[in-house]
């Protein structure tokens, strides 16, 4: 039992499929006894929104090593973790805990601490992310994970617990708090149709 | 119904340039970042601890029993976190108490994720497996992130630990609040302070001081200052002149234009300081920099100017190896002018 699910977790890393295959408690249970490609597997499944909640709350630079942060504290607390089906949760806290403590050690930054990632993006873009983190933590770290990761507000649901119904409140409120921001009327103009 | 905003704003379907618009702004910022590494660390026991079945037992017998306890402990050497077999490192600690996992130590084994802390007067030497060894100085606080086949990670929190390393580059990597100093074979010290300002000095070999995007490449006889925020300065030379310091301060605090004071400062022995702003500054800051480092070292002929002006990772790289026979023994390949 213990083999097929490595080996299922395993090949998950090269082929999506058969990460979809392992439920979240699988690969939690499979990580828990020292199975490094079912932990590598939960990675491929939360480092989006995990990165989303620390890109919330501070520089993009800094975001990608809260996410390593993150995982690396999940794996070392995993053994405490009693319940297996808990983890999106568990992780999500770990995730906003690691974040505020990195927001609390940095100074005030600028649209410039966002500016210096690789590729470079756009000065508007550092000034949109800006804009987001200025709402409340509800609908930024929605709006980060639909806007920036890409995700669906179905998948958003699925690895946050919220009711999908609810993640398009949160959407659409944050967007329309947005677009007040940035002050441009393009920016979910079709909301207001 | 719903607009159609609405529809792809949840779930993409349908249209709204606006909101694309958005995404292709933002998207810039996607994690695409694999698991740096693969997990080091085992995870630990799934039971905390076995002295929660006894503490009970020796709270019923009373104080005597809590005191025997308390003795039994400090004469094991520390708490069962600390002595338990399993993966770790074995540490001994002189001059003072220490505590580890919670108790208080004079030796045992430093188990994954477990906590070191010297007192004002403690040292403590700790074994990293079969590659070397640590000394970690009073008032210091070290975990042990992970060991295995794969590496052996560390993590100092707060004071000074001395590190010798004889190993393959990169299976030794210490973190600290603001950077991980990554050992490419080497001696080193790291101090932290407690705001998390993090210095490294090597003494001998090479270490990667590396965070925030940035990587301070920092061989013996130089020193490095990782900062809150900043992640790793630009590296200078133990016995750089202030002005170079200042400037270099200057630099890593956010402003260009101290490049040229810099290059005005830097002699043979900051050529260090000199490479590492290669891929630091822009275009124009860098022509100077290539200039003043050519024209204290000279540049082989397989590194091209415009290529290294031109930030090409590549060139910038042949160029560190050949100057770094010069960081390893200065008087051995006299600079072409001083």
């Amino acid at each position: 039992m213990l083999l097929a699910l490595e080996m299922r977790a395993a090949s998950a890393q090269g082929r999506s499929v058969d990460a979809r295959e392992a439920t979240v408690a699988e690969l939690v249970s499979a990580a828990h006894g020292g199975n490094r490609a079912a932990f590598a597997s939960l990675y491929e499944r939360f480092h989006r929104v995990v990165h989303a909640i620390a890109l919330a709350r501070v520089p993009a630079y800094d975001a990608g090593d809260v996410v390593q942060d993150v995982f690396a504290d999940a794996w070392s607390k995993l053994p405490r973790l009693r319940d297996p089906a808990a983890f999106p949760g568990w992780i999500l806290a770990i995730a906003r805990n690691r974040a505020i403590d990195a927001a609390r050690r940095q100074r005030p930054v600028g649209v410039a601490a966002d500016l210096a990632v690789d590729p470079p993006p756009r000065i508007e873009a550092a000034a949109a992310l800006r804009a987001i983190r200025e709402l409340p933590d509800t609908y930024r770290e929605t709006l980060v994970m639909r806007l920036v990761e890409g995700l669906t507000g179905l998948e958003i649901a699925e690895h946050t617990g919220m009711t999908p119904e609810s993640v398009r409140v949160h959407l659409h409120r944050g967007m329309k708090l947005l677009r007040e921001r940035l002050g441009d009327e393009r920016i979910a103009g079709g909301g207001a149709r | 119904m719903r607009p159609s905003m609405s529809d792809y704003l949840f779930d993409k379907t349908g249209d709204d340039p606006a909101v694309a618009e958005l995404e292709g702004l933002l998207g810039v910022y996607a994690h695409r970042t694999p698991l740096r590494e693969p997990p080091l660390r085992e995870p630990p026991p799934r039971e905390p601890a076995r002295r929660r079945r006894w503490l009970p037992a020796a709270a019923a017998g009373g104080v005597i029993a809590a005191a025997a306890v308390l003795v039994v402990v400090w004469r094991s050497g520390g708490s069962e976190e600390c002595t338990a077999a399993g993966p770790g490192f074995a540490f001994s600690v002189e001059g003072g108490p220490a505590r580890c996992g919670g108790g208080v130590a004079s030796r045992g084994t430093l188990r994954v994720g477990a906590w070191l802390e010297t007192s004002s007067s403690a040292v403590a030497g700790v074994r990293i497996a079969d590659i070397g060894e640590l000394t970690v100085f009073p008032d210091s606080r070290v975990r042990l992130v992970g060991t295995g086949a794969d590496g052996h990670r560390m993590q100092l929190a707060r004071g000074k630990l001395a590190a010798r390393v004889v190993a393959p580059p990169r299976l030794f990597v210490v973190d600290t609040p603001v950077a991980a100093a990554v050992d490419l074979g080497c001696a080193y010290e790291l101090t932290v302070d407690r705001d998390g300002r993090t210095l490294l000095r090597v003494t001998s070999g090479t270490v990667s001081l590396e965070g925030h995007g940035l990587v301070a490449y920092a061989p013996m006889g130089t020193e490095v200052v990782a900062s809150p925020g900043r992640g790793p300065g630009t590296p200078v030379a133990v016995g750089a002149p202030d002005s170079l310091r200042a400037a270099v301060a200057r630099f890593d605090g956010g402003d260009p234009s101290a490049v040229r004071a810099i290059v005005d400062a830097a002699g043979l022995s900051d050529t260090i300081t000199l490479w590492n702003l290669l891929s630091r500054t822009s275009a124009t800051e860098r022509a100077t920099v290539v200039a003043r480092l050519d024209e204290l070292a000279g540049r082989p002929d397989s590194v091209r100017a415009d290529d290294v002006r031109a930030g090409d990772s590549d060139a910038i790289a042949r160029w560190r190896h050949a100057l770094e026979q010069r960081w390893i023994c200065l008087e051995c390949y006299p600079g072409k002018k001083q």
